[in-house]
């Protein structure tokens, strides 16, 4: 009996090690794209292609397949994490605190009723706009434009943020990228807490999102990794091979891009 | 004649940019809780508000910040220190080499109690900590005990060496403080609190102590 009871147990052990192992993995490591001087903050993509802020050398670039540049926009005072819309590039200038739309070769100030100190991110969807808000630890959201909510203040408790650094709208929330809380908060759109996603991964910095329909992918800066969870805050993958110190993620073109500061390139991943 | 006069122009030119370089004191503070460039953009749009600095440089790995200032404006240590405060961040260790050669430090010499006697040893013990910022964080939680003459924390062993006067301090002592300030030790793990309030890079793997808490 007792003999029976210990295969049991080790039985049950080795398939739930077994099972361990088979974690679902949806993303699978493709190339590494080296930037050459180029130290990127924020992604997004147009019809012409990826662009990076390149926060060190304050502009905006336009890069090809081989990461070369094909298309800049210089004096911007550290561009941060950027949106677009309709071939619109939306910038927060976090040394001016500035919102900018670059649209072709115009570049126009969006004007905020309500002053911003180092603005670290900015998304756009229809006529709502997010704003992370770094230094007043806060993020303004609108629906038109010209009125601003502010959501949330510094702290730690659900609701409050320490230095977020970058925002996405969706249908029905706003996800928010609290860096130095090392986590990311979602609220409704009125501005109240909803939930936290990532707080048991132990992030350090958790600097950039995106997010699609089902997924959350965050990049964890000083960890060196980007962590794919599900809308329920279950940790799908964890992606770590070509990973160093990442500012953004962003789904193009149905691959997964990740921009790494440190040593300037960007990793794509692809889907199984 | 033209070129001569042009000449003299630009040599008038050139010396007198040479001259106010050299109007001009050169800081250099290490900083704790700089891990990632929104803390370097940050701690550098916050100096903006100080009028004329120039050659600007944050080196985020060490924490290393260095700009230049000009010297009829007197800008003060206590200034800087409180800016970089203002910022969201800690000056550790640091000074400015001022235009007439004059060198100052950040803090001063705090430990100026303790000299080299018969009454120094030396001890070592481990403390947990990841980078350079670490290092300077351990260091002067270190230096900053009466007693102390010297400490260096090596970040690849782990191993903090100490020459101290054994009448004014104590290995126990020194790893108290040190924990006050996030790092577990040999014997003393420092409080969840100032562990959670390291810069990202800094947040070591924390490990049981094997050796009872005193």
């Amino acid at each position: 009996m007792i003999q029976r009871t210990i295969y049991l147990v080790a039985f049950t052990l080795l398939f739930a090690a077994c099972k361990e192992e088979e974690k679902v993995t949806s993303w699978t490591y493709s190339e590494t794209i080296s930037l050459k001087a180029i130290n990127p903050i924020g992604l997004t993509s147009t019809e012409q292609g990826i662009w990076l802020s390149d926060g060190d050398r304050n502009r905006l670039v336009l890069v090809d397949g081989d990461g070369k540049v094909v298309q800049a926009f210089d004096s911007l005072d550290r561009p941060m994490h950027i949106a677009s819309k309709d071939n619109s590039i939306y910038v927060p200038t976090y040394g001016n605190d500035k919102i900018l739309k670059i649209d072709g070769d115009r570049v126009q100030e969006i004007v905020i009723p309500d002053s911003l100190d180092a603005p670290a991110g900015v998304d756009i969807r229809g006529n709502e706009m997010a704003i992370a808000d770094f230094y007043n630890h806060r993020v303004l959201y609108s629906t038109d434009g010209k009125d601003f909510l502010s959501v949330g203040k510094q702290g730690k408790k659900d609701g409050e943020f320490y230095y977020p650094t970058d925002v996405q709208i969706t249908d029905d929330a706003i996800w928010v990228a609290d860096a130095y809380n090392n986590r990311v908060q979602i609220f409704d759109k009125s501005g109240k807490f909803v939930k936290i996603i990532g707080a048991e991964a132990r992030m350090n910095a958790a600097t950039g999102i995106y997010v699609t329909e089902k997924e959350l992918m965050v990049t964890d800066f000083e960890s060196e990794r980007v962590l794919v969870f599900d809308h329920d805050g279950n940790m799908k993958q964890e992606l770590r091979k070509g990973v160093t110190k990442p500012t953004d993620v962003l789904i193009y073109k149905g691959d997964l891009y990740i921009a790494n500061y440190r040593n300037g390139s960007m990793v794509i991943y692809k889907r199984n | 004649m033209k070129k001569l006069i042009a000449i003299l122009m630009i040599a008038f030119a050139g010396l007198a940019t040479m001259q106010a370089q050299g109007g001009m004191d050169k800081f250099q503070v290490q900083v704790d809780g700089l891990g990632c460039p929104f803390c370097a953009y940050g701690l550098e749009k916050k100096f903006k508000e100080f009028k004329g600095i120039k050659d600007v440089a944050i080196d985020i790995e060490t924490g290393d910040f260095t700009f230049s200032y000009p010297a009829e404006k007197a800008l003060s240590l206590e200034a800087v220190e409180k800016q970089v405060e203002k910022a969201g961040y800690t000056p550790i260790a640091g000074g400015v080499t001022r235009s007439d050669g004059t060198i100052e430090a950040l803090h001063g010499k705090k430990n100026q109690v303790a000299t080299k006697s018969a009454k120094t040893v030396s001890g070592k013990t481990m403390v947990s900590g990841n980078c350079s910022m670490c290092q300077a964080r351990i260091e002067k939680a270190a230096m900053d005990q009466v007693g102390v003459l010297d400490a260096s924390w090596d970040k690849n062993t782990k191993i903090l060496e100490l020459q101290y006067d054994e009448t004014m301090t104590s290995v126990e002592a020194v790893e108290e403080a040190i924990a006050r300030v996030g790092h577990d030790t040999e014997h003393h793990k420092a409080h969840k609190e100032a562990y959670e309030n390291l810069p990202g890079c800094c947040q070591y793997e924390r490990i049981e102590s094997k050796k009872p808490q005193r």
